[in-house]
C-alpha cells in the first residue's frame, strides 16, 4: 500500500450527515460536500493513474474497468440509436426553416455545427444521467443501509477511492468516448436526411460538411463532455452517500441525483454559452 | 489460560493498563441526542468479553462509536495501546487503530459489488504487502478456515447467511486483528446455524489469541463465552463482572435478561 495512508482530512461529508435546517443552508451544504468529495476524488484520481507496478494493480483500478463496462459500453447503443435520429431531427427542422429561402442545404452547415459543439454532448450527458445517474446513487444508498459504507471505514478504507473514484473514472472515459460516437452518428444521420429525404448529392453534403466542421468544433464538445462526466459522477455520488442508513432513502436519493444532475448539466451548459457569447474571440 | 485472564477483570474495568486489548473511559454518545452515557468498560488482551442487552438498546451504536464511525460526545477509547478521544478523532489515528480491529458487522456488511473471496481479499490487498496472488492465497484460506461452503466467487446475494456472516468473519480476521468485534453472531440465523458460527468463534479465538468482544440480544453468549460481561440498559452499562455477578444482580433488567433463559 503506497499511498493509501495518507488521504484528504475533508472527511465530513461521508461521516456525518447533517440534520437538514433551511433550503439556503441546505444548498449551501450540498455545494460544499461536492466540493469536498471533488478534492477527495481528485487525490484518489491522481494516485491512480499515477505510475505503480502492475503487480500491485488495486481493486482500483478492476473497479475502473468494471464500471466502465457498465457505464460505458453499455450505453453505445443508446447512444448510438438517440444521436443517429438527433441528426435525422435537426436536418429536418433546420430545412424545414430555410425552405422558404430555398437554402435547404445549409442546414448541413448547421447541423455539423450545433451538434458537435451542442447537441452531441448534452444528448450523451443527458441520456448518461438518465440511463446512470439513479444507478449510481441508489447503488450508493443501499450500500449505506447496508452497511457496507461503515464496513470499508472500519477497514480504514475510503469509500471514496472504492465506490466514488471507479466511475468518476469511467465517466471522465465513457463520455468524450460516447460523445464522438454520437457527434459521427448524428452527421450520418444528417446525410440520411440530406440525401435519402432531401434528395441532394451526397457530394454536396460533404462538401458543405467539410466547409463548415471544424476540428475545433469537436474539440469544444468533447470538452464539454468531460465537465458533464464530473458533474454527473460527483452528484450522483453525492446523493448516494450523504443519506441516512435507511432503505427508505434509496428511492429518494436516486430521485435527488437525477434532478439535480439534470440541473448541473444545463445550467453548467448555459453558463459556458454565456461566457462565450459574451466574450468575444472565444468561438 | 484465557479463561483465568478474563476472570480477572475488574468490576469497575480497572485493569492493568499495559496488558488491555480495549479500554473505554467515559463515552457518551452520539453528538446531536447521547443514547448512551457514561459508559466504561475495559477488555484484556485475548480475553472474551460479552456486552448484553436488549433489542434498540444501542449495542450496534456502541461499536459504531468505537470505532469512530460516529462521533460522540464525549470520552475516550484506547484500542492496542492508541488512545483517542471519541468526539474529535485525529484521521490518523483511526485508521492504525481501525487496522488493528476486526469487525463482523450484524448485518454481515459484505461489499456486495465484490465475490467472497474478492471482499476478503480487499483488506489484504490495500494494507498489506503481499502480492494479488499472494493475497488471493490468503484470502481463500481464511475463508477455508471459517468454513465457508459455498462458492467463493459468487458474490454475497447468492450464498447463504451463515456463509456470508462467515465471510464477514473471515474479512474481519484478514489483518491478524488483536481485536475482534461481532455485532450479534446469530442475527438471522437459525439455531443449528447460530450455534455452528459460535463454535467457528470461539475455536477462532484460542487459535488466533485476539480478544473478543461479543455484542448480543441473547443471553446463551454469556453462558458459552467464558469471561467477563457488562449488561446494557437504558443507555449505560448497569452490571458488570462475571456470570456469577449476572445471576446474582438485583437489577431488573438483568434480572429479566438471565430469567429469560431459565425459560427456554
Amino acid at each position: 500500500m503506497r499511498q493509501a495512508n495518507v488521504s484528504p482530512d475533508a472527511s465530513a461529508s461521508i461521516d456525518a450527515p447533517d440534520e437538514t435546517s433551511a433550503p439556503i443552508v441546505e444548498l449551501g451544504g450540498r455545494f460544499i460536500s461536492r466540493g469536498q468529495l471533488a478534492l477527495r476524488s481528485a487525490y484518489w484520481l491522481t494516485a491512480l493513474v499515477a505510475p505503480h507496478p502492475p503487480e500491485r494493480a488495486t481493486p482500483v483500478s478492476a473497479g475502473v474497468m468494471r464500471e466502465l463496462d457498465g457505464l460505458g459500453f453499455g450505453a453505445i447503443r443508446l447512444v448510438g440509436a438517440s444521436s443517429l435520429l438527433v441528426g435525422l431531427i435537426t436536418v429536418f427542422q433546420v430545412a424545414y426553416q430555410l425552405a422558404p429561402y430555398g437554402a435547404e442545404i445549409v442546414s448541413v452547415r448547421a447541423v455539423a455545427w450545433f451538434v458537435a459543439r451542442e447537441i452531441g454532448p448534452i444528448v450523451v450527458a443527458i441520456l448518461i444521467v438518465a440511463r446512470s445517474a439513479a444507478a449510481i446513487a441508489g447503488e450508493f444508498a443501499s450500500m449505506s443501509a447496508n452497511g457496507e459504507i461503515d464496513a470499508l471505514r472500519a477497514m480504514g478504507l475510503d469509500p471514496v477511492k472504492y465506490l466514488v473514484v471507479p466511475k468518476l473514472a469511467a465517466l471522465l472515459i465513457a463520455l468524450p468516448a460516447l460523445t464522438a460516437l454520437a457527434i459521427a452518428l448524428a452527421i450520418i444521420g444528417g446525410w440520411i436526411g440530406t440525401s435519402v429525404v432531401l434528395g441532394f448529392n451526397t457530394g454536396l453534403y460533404l462538401e458543405h460538411l467539410h466547409e463548415s466542421l471544424a476540428i475545433r468544433d469537436v474539440g469544444v464538445g468533447l470538452a464539454k463532455s468531460l465537465g458533464f462526466a464530473l458533474l454527473i459522477g460527483l452528484i450522483a455520488a453525492d446523493e448516494g452517500l450523504r443519506v441516512e442508513r435507511r432503505v427508505s432513502a434509496i428511492g429518494s436519493a436516486a430521485t435527488r441525483a437525477v434532478v439535480y444532475c439534470l440541473l448541473g448539466v444545463l445550467g453548467a451548459d448555459t453558463l459556458v454559452n454565456a461566457v462565450v457569447y459574451f466574450i468575444p474571440g472565444l468561438t | 489460560m484465557i479463561r483465568d485472564r478474563a476472570a480477572s477483570v475488574d468490576a469497575l474495568g480497572a485493569s492493568p493498563v499495559h496488558d488491555a486489548a480495549l479500554i473505554v473511559d467515559d463515552l457518551t454518545g452520539p453528538v446531536a441526542a447521547p443514547v448512551l452515557r457514561k459508559i466504561s468498560f475495559t477488555v484484556l488482551s485475548g480475553a472474551t468479553h460479552v456486552i448484553l442487552g436488549g433489542m434498540h438498546s444501542g449495542k450496534s451504536l456502541l461499536l459504531r462509536l468505537l470505532l469512530g464511525l460516529q462521533r460522540s460526545q464525549h470520552g475516550t477509547v484506547e484500542i492496542d495501546g492508541m488512545s483517542f478521544d471519541v468526539s474529535a478523532p485525529n484521521e490518523d489515528t483511526l485508521r492504525r487503530v481501525r487496522r488493528r480491529v476486526g469487525v463482523v458487522f450484524d448485518s454481515s456488511a459484505l461489499i456486495s459489488r465484490l465475490t467472497l473471496l474478492e471482499n476478503v481479499e480487499l483488506p489484504l490487498v490495500e494494507h498489506t504487502s503481499l502480492s494479488v496472488d499472494a493475497a488471493r492465497e490468503a484470502a481463500d484460506a481464511l475463508l477455508r478456515e471459517v468454513g465457508v461452503r459455498a462458492d467463493v466467487d459468487r458474490t454475497p446475494d447468492t450464498v447463504s447467511r451463515l456463509d456470508r456472516r462467515r465471510t464477514a468473519l473471515a474479512r474481519a480476521l484478514a489483518l491478524d486483528p488483536m481485536l475482534l468485534l461481532v455485532d450479534e453472531p446469530g442475527h438471522g440465523l437459525d439455531a443449528d446455524a447460530a450455534a455452528d458460527l459460535d463454535d467457528a468463534l470461539v475455536a477462532l479465538q484460542h487459535r488466533r489469541m485476539c480478544a473478543l468482544v461479543i455484542c448480543s440480544q441473547e443471553v446463551r453468549y454469556a453462558f458459552r463465552a467464558p469471561g467477563s460481561l457488562s449488561v446494557l440498559a437504558g443507555g449505560t452499562l448497569v452490571e458488570h463482572g462475571t456470570l456469577d455477578a449476572l445471576r446474582a444482580s438485583e437489577h431488573a433488567d438483568v434480572r429479566r435478561l438471565v430469567d429469560r433463559r431459565g425459560a427456554a
